[in-house]
């Protein structure tokens, strides 16, 4: 792991979270390491510092078993992104999150970005089948859930338990539950995935709009750390956040 | 996956402790400097003294010495102890209660405050907040209380300073300036009792695994977590770090940077808090307590005490080495860098660097081991030495001591396999060029060219002449026999070349392109050879090899002379009477040299040009006695040699004359010739009554009035006319060709002139073109003359204007004025002005003309004018 040998600060963290077996590990490796293999359930968790133009993003990555569950809260404190990871072929991996994961996000910053993840797509829609080397192009993030392009006839795929407009509503429930204000929240068609760590299918599009989504909270992290007078700016935005805009 | 990174070192046997008795065992123990603390379930306290000392095998060892033992006579446990070295007292735990003993005597010391009783854990604040140093901070937390108490402890007493609720009665705790971390019976949380905010950190239960909190450095602590897990947490409730994965039943653990160790009930681990990998387990059966006290790790089983000693970090990095664990001891070294002097961490990171790229290299990893060395700066000699036979004899170079890899050299890396050892040799090419191209060659640059000019030599690769032809360092001393073992004999040459030794490189050339030696480098050697010598300074030189090269091939071989650069300078210079003295023998070069002199030089001198015309004219002259010449032969030498004769005017005509009369076929030639001596009517006869060529005549007139005025040109056509007409010839005159050439050239000839010639009998038609031509000509002729002469008196006209505009008002004339010349007066109106305007009489005005030298000027800007 050559990345983790260089000490750098990071300037903020992601964290990735759901149930055990969804492919959380597979899907870090898969971004970092361009590839899929076999993986160990996760024991505790393990981060991976990402170069991102010239920041460091911290990624985290948790164990999904239930005896772990009780380090999520802690992994999650001052998470500027969370990846809320899910299996398409198991409905329950769905179901948990909300029931059990969700509430370890409590301690993520109050500005924290979610997306939630729909992955394993390639067992059961054949667009998601073909190995991808390149990059998905970004306008493709998201609509990829729909599966217009023209799929090659397939042998018969697994069944798919979750559609992606669960996710969405799911999505669109985290919101409420976070008080987050729904206009200038991201919107569920963008924050929505279904990837597949084993054929790479919409992983890099999944982290590079994150990344993307957490540059202006970087930035304003490192003002903040410059200098000492925008903490009132800080104190507003958190004060906005909080109560809703009445008039809209 | 191991790295030896501890060694488990017996500092108190069990003999030193409780002996044979069965029932006695360890409870805990404090290490303080050299002096170290044990405490018994029997409630006795022991008092060792911990020297250190290496043995014969240099490695490090522990004697100890009891110094003394105190029962504290209340039958219980000691359950805790903790020096506090400024203070001269350990504080002691035992029976719930908390005492101060004399560090040295051991003895109970009277101490008045507060009296804690209850106790059931306690820690000192190794951070502490308050500056005193004669005091030590604790917090304590007692049995039955949902608190913590923040006590100072000073020679004689025991403060309470503060009093902290806390959600539930904790299990254990660490302090870190106003940082606790608490263990309770449901979970961790961080609480700081300056400001009481508190921080959940993670759930646990205490009641199934004994928790662990460990303040690992400021602000930072590692906690046992469920599933065996050791988590780290910082005074914020942020994990910084990934955790290490120990078992279950672990029941120490402790820092040791970069390390985790824990102890469980069979074994110690050791963690990298780099890579939070399991790097080495030790077996340790009854494993009791593991701590660190000022870096030291101190384990006890119930009966003895033993060191954790970290073998030298430079000893682990070079065993994960050894293993080829390349990461990990670069992993290993980086983070050890906060714990080694900078310039002693950069000399051991170089090494590292170094090493690891030679470990990639030997797995034919080529692009890490080309990173790895340019960030080791490593001297590329080191590489270079590992080849055979690349590093000059001369090098002073010798392999760095101990050395940075295991090879002999490239090949016992490749074991044989050539493949490995091409692809090893393709890298150190392209490891060479960069760092050529860069300036880490400084210092050495002869080692890395000489180097690379071998490799290429021996794989006949391209860049080979390149090298040589830029600058470069290669020794020649070295480089010489391997080129010519490689037969890079062409690249031999070159190498000569730079060194300033051309005539070895021309002997080298030479060889080649005779065939005594094998080197197809350059099919066109030979024109290269002739090429080089051309430019080659060294006049000795050019002669010594023309001679062999004209023998080669004369048209080639005269470019020595005809390509040289021609400059100012007079050194390097070749005389052209000379070189055509030297050419005598070689004719062919000798006129390729008299043509470059004359044709593309333009020398201006008689003898260059004669003697090519001369040499023209005979090879004309051997064709034309030769009957197996062929027609284009002929007529290409004959080509040659009119052109010369036409457009040059430097050659002896008459030399040249007299060499052609014999011919008869050379007729234009000698009309040429004639024409040079203006002996037009000869020329003219030879091409109209010998050679019948009218054409010939009419380019003939043309050729020779080119660079005369039009009368001469007409007068030649003149000639050419009569030529024609001349009855007095054999076959009488020429009607045809005399009236083509009216009409073809009507415009030269005088009209007039031709018409009183031509006999009376013609037809008109006949003579139409030029009749029509001449005409044409005429009228233009005469037009043209009128529009000039309009256009000059219009000309004249505005001068006239413009005069009178300048002298102003009229010129006065009356009969009492008289003229400034004669000083008669005026009798008639008519008077000429001189500048200025004075009137005088128009036959004084042309007297005086007459007598002036300026009379022309004077004729234009003066004329009569009437008042
Ligand atoms: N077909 C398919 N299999 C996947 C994919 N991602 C992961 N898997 C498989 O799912 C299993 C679990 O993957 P992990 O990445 O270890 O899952 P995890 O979420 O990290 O699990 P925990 O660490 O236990 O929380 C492995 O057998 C993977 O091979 C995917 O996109 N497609
Ligand atoms: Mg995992």
């Amino acid at each position: 792991m050559p990345a983790a040998r260089k000490m750098r600060k990071p300037d903020i963290k992601m964290v990735i979270l759901g149930d055990m077996n969804v492919g959380k590990t597979s899907l870090l490796h898969r971004y970092t390491e361009r590839s899929f293999k076999d993986t160990l359930s996760t024991v505790g968790g393990a981060f991976f510092l990402k170069q991102w133009g010239p920041y460091n993003i911290s990624i985290w990555d948790t164990a999904g078993r239930e005896q772990f569950h009780g380090l999520g809260s802690m992994y999650c404190r001052g998470a500027s992104a969370i990846i809320l990871t899910y299996d398409v072929t198991n409905w329950q991996s769905l179901v948990q999150l909300e029931e059990c994961f969700l509430s370890l996000t409590d301690s993520a910053n109050s500005d924290c970005i979610f997306a939630v993840v729909g992955n394993k797509v390639d067992l059961t829609d054949s667009y998601a089948q073909v190995e991808t080397s390149k990059d998905v192009g970004p306008e493709e993030s998201g609509i990829s859930a729909a599966p217009s392009c023209a799929a090659p006839p397939h042998t018969p795929t697994i069944h798919k338990q979750v559609h992606q407009e669960d996710a969405m509503a799911l999505y669109n429930r985290i919101i409420v539950y976070k008080a987050l204000n729904e206009g200038t929240s991201p919107l569920a068609e963008k924050m929505c995935f279904e990837t597949s760590a084993k054929t790479g299918y919409n992983v890099d599009s999944l982290f590079e709009t994150l990344f993307e989504l957490v540059l202006p909270s970087i930035i304003q992290k490192q003002a903040r750390a410059k200098s000492p007078t925008v903490c009132l700016e800080e104190y507003e935005e958190k004060a906005r956040k909080r109560k809703p805009d009445c008039c809209t | 996956m191991s790295v030896k990174a501890f060694e488990l070192v017996s500092a108190v046997e069990r003999e030193q402790l409780m002996g044979e008795k069965v029932r006695i065992t360890i409870e805990c123990i404090e290490c303080c400097g050299q002096h170290l603390y044990v405490g018994t379930n029997d409630c006795f306290i022991y008092h060792f003294l911990l020297e250190e000392r290496t043995t014969t095998k240099g490695r490090l060892a522990y004697s100890s010495q009891k110094l003394l033992q105190k029962y504290l006579g209340l039958k219980k446990p000691v359950a805790e102890l903790k020096a506090a070295s400024a203070l001269e007292r350990l504080i002691v735990l035992c029976d719930a209660t908390i005492a101060l003993v004399d560090m040295v005597t051991l003895e109970p010391v009277p101490s008045g405050g507060a009296k804690l009783k209850g106790v059931t854990a306690f820690c000192i604040n190794e951070n502490p907040v308050t500056a005193d140093p004669f005091c030590a901070e604790m917090a304590v937390v007692s049995a039955r209380r949902r608190a913590v108490q923040i006590c100072t402890v000073h020679e004689d007493r025991v403060q309470m300073l503060k009093e902290v609720a806390t959600p539930e009665q904790p299990c254990t705790l660490s302090v870190d300036g106003y940082f606790l971390c608490l263990a309770l019976p449901t979970q961790y949380m961080i609480l700081n009792y300056s400001t009481g905010a508190s921080q959940d950190l993670f759930p646990y239960d205490s009641e199934e695994r004994k928790p662990i909190v460990k303040r690992i450095g400021r602000e930072e602590f590692l906690l046992a977590a469920p599933g065996g897990l050791g988590m780290f947490a910082s005074a914020e409730g942020i994990s910084q770090r990934a955790p290490v994965s120990w078992s279950e039943s672990v029941i120490g653990a402790a820092v040791c940077f970069p390390y985790v160790v824990a102890l469980d009930e069979g074994f110690v681990t050791v963690h990298s808090m780099l890579d939070q990998q399991l790097k080495q387990t030790l077996s340790f059966r009854e494993g009791h307590i593991l701590q660190d006290f000022e870096g030291k790790v101190v384990l006890a089983s119930t009966k003895a005490v033993y060191v954790l000693v970290p073998l030298p970090l430079e000893q682990q990095i070079q065993d994960l080495l050894a293993g080829h664990r390349v990461e990990e001891a670069l992993t290993l070294t980086e983070g050890a860098q906060r714990n080694i002097p900078k310039d002693k961490f950069q000399i051991l990171h170089k090494r590292i660097l170094q090493q690891a790229g030679f470990i990639q290299f030997g797995q034919l990893q080529f692009s890490e081991a080309k990173e790895h060395f340019r960030k080791g700066q490593l001297d590329v000699r080191e590489l270079i030495s590992l080849y055979p036979l690349l590093l000059p004899a001369s090098s002073s170079f010798t392999r760095c001591h101990p050395p940075l890899h295991e090879f002999a050299d490239l090949n016992h890396l490749a074991q044989g396999d050539q493949e490995k050892v091409q692809r090893c040799k393709r890298f150190l090419i392209s490891y060479l060029r960069e760092v050529r191209s860069s300036e880490s060659a400084n210092g050495f640059r002869e080692d890395v060219d000489t180097a690379l000019l071998k490799l290429y030599a021996e794989i006949g690769h391209e860049s080979l002449l390149d090298l040589l032809a830029s600058d470069n360092a290669c020794l020649l001393a070295d480089s010489a026999p391997w080129l010519e073992k490689h037969n890079r004999y062409f690249a031999l040459g070159l190498l000569y070349h730079y060194n300033g030794q051309d005539s070895s490189a021309l002997q080298m050339w030479v060889r080649v392109v005779n065939g005594d030696l094998q080197d197809s480098t350059r099919a066109d050697l030979f024109e290269y050879v002739v090429d080089f010598l051309s430019f080659c300074s060294n006049l000795d030189l050019v002669w010594k090899y023309a001679d062999w090269a004209l023998q080669k091939d004369q048209k080639i071989g005269v470019q020595i002379f005809t390509k040289r650069p021609i400059s100012k300078e007079t050194t390097g210079q070749l005389n052209p009477d000379e070189v055509i003295k030297y050419l005598e023998k070689h004719h062919q070069a000798l006129v390729l040299y008299l043509e470059h002199l004359v044709l593309e030089r333009r020398l201006q001198k008689e003898k260059y040009h004669t003697h090519l015309a001369v040499l023209y004219a005979d090879r004309v002259l051997g064709l034309l006695s030769r009957p197996s010449a062929t027609v284009e032969q002929l007529s290409s030498a004959r080509e040659k040699l009119q052109r010369l004769l036409r457009e040059s005017s430097l050659y002896r005509v008459q030399l040249l004359l007299g060499k052609l009369q014999e011919s008869e076929v050379l007729l234009t030639e000698r009309a040429t010739l004639h024409g040079k001596l203006e002996e037009h009517d000869k020329a003219l006869h030879i091409l109209v009554h010998q050679l019948k060529n009218s054409t010939a005549a009419e380019d003939y007139c043309t050729w020779a009035s080119e660079d005369h005025d039009p009368a001469h040109r007409q007068k030649l056509f003149h000639q050419l006319l009569s030529v024609y007409l001349d009855p007095d010839v054999p076959g009488g005159a020429q009607t045809m060709e005399a009236v083509d050439l009216l009409n073809r050239h009507a415009d030269v000839f005088d009209a007039v002139q031709v018409l009183e010639l031509l006999p009376e009998a013609w037809s008109l038609t006949l003579l139409r073109p030029f009749l029509c031509g001449a005409l044409r000509a005429n009228i233009h002729a005469r037009r043209t003359s009128q529009v000039a002469l309009g256009l000059a008196r219009a000309e004249n006209l505005q001068l006239h204007h413009d005069r009178l505009k300048y002298r102003g008002g009229p010129v006065f004339v009356s009969e009492k004025r008289g003229c400034q010349l004669c000083h008669n007066t005026f009798r008639e109106p008519d008077c000429v002005c001189l500048p200025g305007g004075t009137p005088i009489h128009t036959h004084c005005a042309a007297q005086r003309l007459q007598d002036s030298p300026t009379k022309r000027r004077l004729d234009h800007g003066h004329t009569s004018n009437h008042t």
